[in-house]
């Protein structure tokens, strides 16, 4: 577990790191969602990614292992810019920033540049390169499969090459100013990463009821009866949306926060919460229940 | 030897869908070289061109799964070959294997929730070989899971593809559940942030975080940008704090020397 220690030990900036070191995690970066599971998503990847870095920066081993431990925690950005927040996040490690402020600013980082990759790769880049290369795949032409690797593969290891680079250099200039007045820029950092986290409470929400409580009849536009239902998650909605999500990061803050309880141990909690859940058709979703309910089909 | 060879490749592309280069595993490359393996490249290029067009509306989006695009056109080229299916009927025969497939991504990632206190202890002794070796364990469950998909699919063709849907309507309610489970996880993540992020004067900032989201992803025009206009309102938010300290600061120290005005 995460210990609360939130500062390192050995306070002298590390020299910064040379171009093959930031090279050698740019490949590295490829393994981001090697052990992506559904807890903390990317982290092992993102702590596996950045460690060449953190080994160099860290040569005391309590530090390497304070510096191991906050980045493993929830971690989740677009695999083809993560190169970005590596950058940003290695130039405060070097400058052995605040922990807390690393923290807040990584968060705040990953965060917005989810959006910006799907929008740049999976909706332009991808698309256009399958319509160049589809037919002539389907016309029996080995080039279009090859053409499609060399164009999206090139533009995604430009892009994380570029970005490792160019984010280290504007971390590594920007760190001086804020260095002078950290514990207020600590402080503003913290603000920031926790109004990411309640917006990631709210956008990453998957939780939804799948309830469907037979209501009678009704007629429906066409003048035709019809049966009428109840849509359980619809009234929720009404009352604040994502409201599960928020219910569920409570629950689990509160147990970890107060009842001491280990993450492997919320997660099980869970497990049986879905399974059970699912078993009488409570959970929204395309499955059919153990036991026959009448609000779900 | 085809089978091997089959499982081998199987293997790489599914942890090509999420690491590596995340290029390989898209059907348009796939597919020919399944087709290679099974001595009919051309029908491989058919298929996979077919399919990648289908899949381009498919798209693994922020973080949602799509019906898995890995075992869809390796199956689909497998019966495509060896059944000697028309396309079309192929990748139709091949989507429950698709189905099965994401039950195995389903599994992998509840499993690897499971596994990541091995990462914390390794975290904890400073380990750098322990972080490899769970990154390394979750590959080679993903590994494996895929290629017992693509070799049942070769040995046992269609008919493995109707045991399948039977098994899968019976036991819908258990992956339906872990599908369920998987979507509240992030939960805890967010949770364990909170743990040291959140202390007692920043509770506001967090439910204004949670409301800006709100507002802004259930806006269509707002909702593709919705972290980074959020990003935008808490970066305002941020720097207004920061000055506002900086003067509390610098007049504190001017405050003491020029007291009695």
């Amino acid at each position: 577990m995460a210990s609360n220690a939130t500062a390192y030990k050995d306070l002298t900036p590390a020299a910064p790191l040379d171009k093959k070191t930031l090279n050698r995690m740019v490949w590295r970066s490829c393994q981001l969602q090697a052990s992506f599971n559904y807890e903390r998503m990317q982290a092992a990847g993102w702590l596996w990614g950045i460690l060449p870095g953190l080994q160099k920066i860290h040569t005391n081993k309590e530090d390497l292992s304070l510096s191991m431990e906050h980045n493993l925690e929830f971690f989740n950005t677009h695999p083809f810019l993560v190169t970005f927040v590596m950058g940003i996040v290695l130039s405060l490690e070097q400058q052995k920033a605040d922990i807390n402020t690393i923290r807040s600013v990584r968060v705040a980082a990953m965060g917005p540049l989810g959006g910006i990759g799907d929008a740049l790769f999976w909706f332009a880049l991808v698309p256009i390169t399958a319509g160049i290369t589809c037919n002539m795949a389907i016309d029996g032409s080995i080039v279009g499969p090859i053409l499609y690797f060399v164009i999206c593969f090139g533009v995604e290891m430009a892009l994380r090459y570029f970005l490792m680079h160019w984010s280290y250099n504007l971390g590594t200039s920007a760190i001086g100013a804020l260095t002078k007045n950290a514990k207020e820029f600590t402080r503003a950092a913290s603000m920031l990463g926790v109004f990411v986290v309640g917006a990631l409470t709210c956008n990453y929400g998957a939780i939804s009821l799948g309830m469907m409580i037979p209501n009678g009849q009704a007629l429906n536009d066409a003048g035709e009866l019809v049966d009428n239902f109840i849509n359980v998650q619809g009234l929720l909605d009404g009352v604040l949306p994502a409201a599960l999500s928020l219910a569920v990061t409570m629950l689990c803050y509160w147990l970890i926060k107060k009842k001491n309880w280990s993450a492997t141990k919320c997660i099980f909690l869970l497990l049986v919460i879905g399974v059970v859940g699912c078993a009488f058709g409570i959970w929204a979703g395309d499955y059919t229940s153990l036991v026959s309910v009448p609000w779900h089909k | 030897m085809q089978v091997v060879l089959l499982a081998i490749v199987t293997f790489i592309f599914a942890i090509d869908q999420f690491s590596l280069t995340e290029i390989l595993y898209r059907p348009i490359i796939a597919c020919p070289i399944i087709g290679l393996i099974l001595g009919s490249p051309e029908t491989g290029l058919v298929v996979g061109g077919t399919y990648e067009l289908m899949m381009v509306g498919n798209m693994p989006v922020g973080g949602a799964q799509p019906p898995n695009a890995v075992l869809g056109g390796v199956v689909g080229v497998v019966l495509a070959v060896t059944a000697n299916l028309p396309t079309e009927q192929a990748l139709g025969a091949a989507i429950v294997f698709a189905l099965f497939g994401q039950y195995a991504v389903t599994l992998t990632f509840t499993v690897m929730s499971g596994l990541m206190a091995k990462a914390d202890k390794a975290a904890e002794e400073a380990n750098p070989a322990g972080i490899t070796q769970v990154n390394l364990i979750s590959m080679c469950i993903l590994g494996a899971l895929f290629a017992v998909m693509a070799v049942l699919a070769y040995t046992g063709g269609q008919a493995m593809g109707e045991t399948l849907q039977e098994f899968s309507a019976k036991f819908s309610w258990l992956m339906g559940g872990l599908g369920a489970a998987g979507g509240m996880m992030r939960n805890v993540g967010f949770a364990i942030l909170l743990k040291i992020m959140l202390s007692n004067d920043l509770w506001g900032i967090y439910l204004a975080g949670f409301a800006a989201a709100a507002v802004l992803g259930n806006i269509p025009a707002t909702a593709g940008a919705c972290l980074i206009l959020v990003a935008f309102i808490g970066v305002a938010i941020a720097i207004n704090d920061f000055t506002l300290n900086l003067k509390i600061k610098e007049n504190a120290g001017n405050g003491g020397v020029s007291d009695g005005i």
